[in-house]
């Protein structure tokens, strides 16, 4: 029996972890580590340049793009060849960067203008703009791929984008200076940490509206979820705000490295991983025993800001 | 001729206006670091007692008055006036007399002082590598003073950087020489 569960347990833990990677975005040291979560190590070091930032992974594995507002470009990587394969001029100041389900358009949020551009893949071009609020920060797309959610920090809202039209159709209010969103499996809720009034909004996307409001430890930066479990990543605090998804009650403040940024959930909802701006990390979070299991070096300044895991 | 002046200089008022009341949200794309440290010949106890009170910066050479609040609480806050008459606020956020070191943010800052936003640093005391002597190392985080793209060069990210390793540098180089020649 024990030998049994033994090596279900075992099987379990390789399927689940078999190939999952992280691509960190490292803003000092201009370039992107790629970390396998299944022994701890970094893999391999991308030269970006441009002082990359955001990062989305496209659902199939495929490719991931970098956001580098200072070069003003988004690099497209080949996720399995460790290689930058092409690069996009945008413009402006691209930091939030979000992937299509179906791996066909990027959007790219414009930090210093009130717009999202829309990047064809397969032509790798900007095809469109959509306008949006100031200061555009996080995006995140529904599961159907049929909205796109921009938080709009300098606006206190989170504007709804109809991805077809490439239009805004709703505008929902929520705390101040709003920086990561983050919409759940399902495309029922969003939620986004806010860096101005140290907690997390969510939002009811059918509903259009805020219906709750959860406390957080100061500057919290971007949400995952896990577990009926939301983590937010508090920079000031050096922690991880945990709450109940149902209750939207705090449950748990976990220290983590100094000044952490960029947090996502793996694939199997166990862990938690999270990018340590100043201490240049990753912390890996036990998602059901709520503790930290281990840390992993990275390069200078690790952001990681966006949908940062290969599955 | 004269009114198109006056008019410039009403538009670049409000700018200055509009720019000192985003300051403390708005910032550059890249946060970035500095770190400088240096070798002094005396104990790391010596050491932190001249630097561990948050409420005396003297030691630094060009702060003229250290003015505040509520000590070394985490929370504690004091108005650095610098000997040309500018001030420089701070707040401490971290406080560990055990391990000799805290952190603190700069809440106000005109950033013809010092170019830079959202600063927050950590002064650390060690015990030297050979066991003798101690190292002092200071650690800066901030965004350049621009909080806008295309920086001017005196706002850009170089600037702040150079700016702050000077700061650190010389700061710490006359604290070696305060602490090393008994004063």
């Amino acid at each position: 029996m024990l030998r049994a569960w033994l090596a279900w347990v075992l099987l379990a833990a390789s399927a689940a972890a078999s190939a999952e990677e992280a691509f960190v975005t490292n803003q000092l040291s201009d370039d992107l580590t790629v970390v396998d979560l299944a022994t701890s190590r970094a893999l391999a070091t991308i030269p970006i340049g441009g002082k990359p930032a955001g990062v989305a992974v496209a659902a199939d594995g495929r490719f991931a793009y970098v956001a580098s507002p200072d070069g003003k470009a988004i690099s497209v990587i080949d996720a399995a060849a460790r290689q930058v394969v092409g690069r996009i001029e945008v413009g402006g100041g691209p930091l939030g960067i979000a992937v299509a389900g179906d791996g066909a358009t990027v959007y790219v949020a414009d930090w210093y203008a009130a717009a999202v551009r829309v990047i064809d893949t397969r032509a790798r071009a900007v095809v469109g703009s959509i306008a949006v609020g100031t200061s555009p920060s996080g995006l995140a797309v529904t599961p159907d791929g049929r909205q796109l959610l921009s938080a709009d920090r300098d606006d206190d809202s989170v504007s709804v984008v109809d991805t077809a039209s490439r239009t805004r159709i709703a505008t929902i209010k929520v705390g101040t200076r709003p920086f990561g969103v983050t919409v759940d499996a399902e495309g029922r809720r969003a939620y986004t940490a806010n860096v101005g009034s140290n907690d997390v909004s969510v939002i009811d996307i059918a509903g259009r509206s805020e219906i709750g409001r959860v406390e957080t430890g100061l500057r919290p930066y971007a949400v995952a979820l896990a577990q009926g479990h939301g983590f937010v990543t508090d920079q000031y605090d050096g922690t991880v705000s945990v709450f109940d998804l149902a209750t939207l009650q705090p449950i748990k403040r976990i220290s983590v490295g100094d000044y952490p940024e960029g947090i996502a959930a793996t694939a199997d909802g166990r862990r938690i991983i999270v990018a340590n701006w100043e201490s240049n990390t990753l912390s890996i979070i036990d998602a059901e025993a709520l503790k930290v299991t281990g840390e992993i070096k990275v390069g200078d300044g690790p952001r990681a800001f966006g949908a940062f895991l290969r599955r | 001729m004269r009114v198109v002046l006056k008019a410039l200089a009403a538009t670049v008022a409000l700018a200055i206006v509009t720019t000192a009341l985003t300051a403390a949200w708005a910032h550059g794309p890249t946060r970035r670091k500095v770190q400088q440290q240096v070798t002094i010949n005396a104990e790391p106890a010596k050491v932190w007692a001249a630097i561990g009170n948050f409420q005396d910066m003297g030691w630094l050479g060009l702060v003229a008055k250290t003015e505040g609040d509520k000590g070394n609480e985490i929370g504690a806050t004091r108005r650095l006036t610098l000997k040309n008459g500018a001030t420089v606020d701070e707040e401490l956020y971290k406080y560990d007399a055990e391990k000799m070191s805290y952190s603190y943010r700069i809440t106000a800052v005109d950033v013809k002082v010092l170019p830079v936003t959202n600063y927050s640093s950590t002064i650390t005391v060690a015990p030297g590598a050979d066991g003798k002597g101690s190292v002092v190392e200071w650690l800066g985080a901030f965004y350049r003073g621009f909080p806008n793209n295309d920086p001017p060069p005196e706002l850009n990210d170089e600037a702040a950087i150079a700016a702050v390793t000077g700061l650190y540098h010389d700061g710490l180089e006359g604290l070696k020489a305060k602490i090393e020649s008994g004063s």
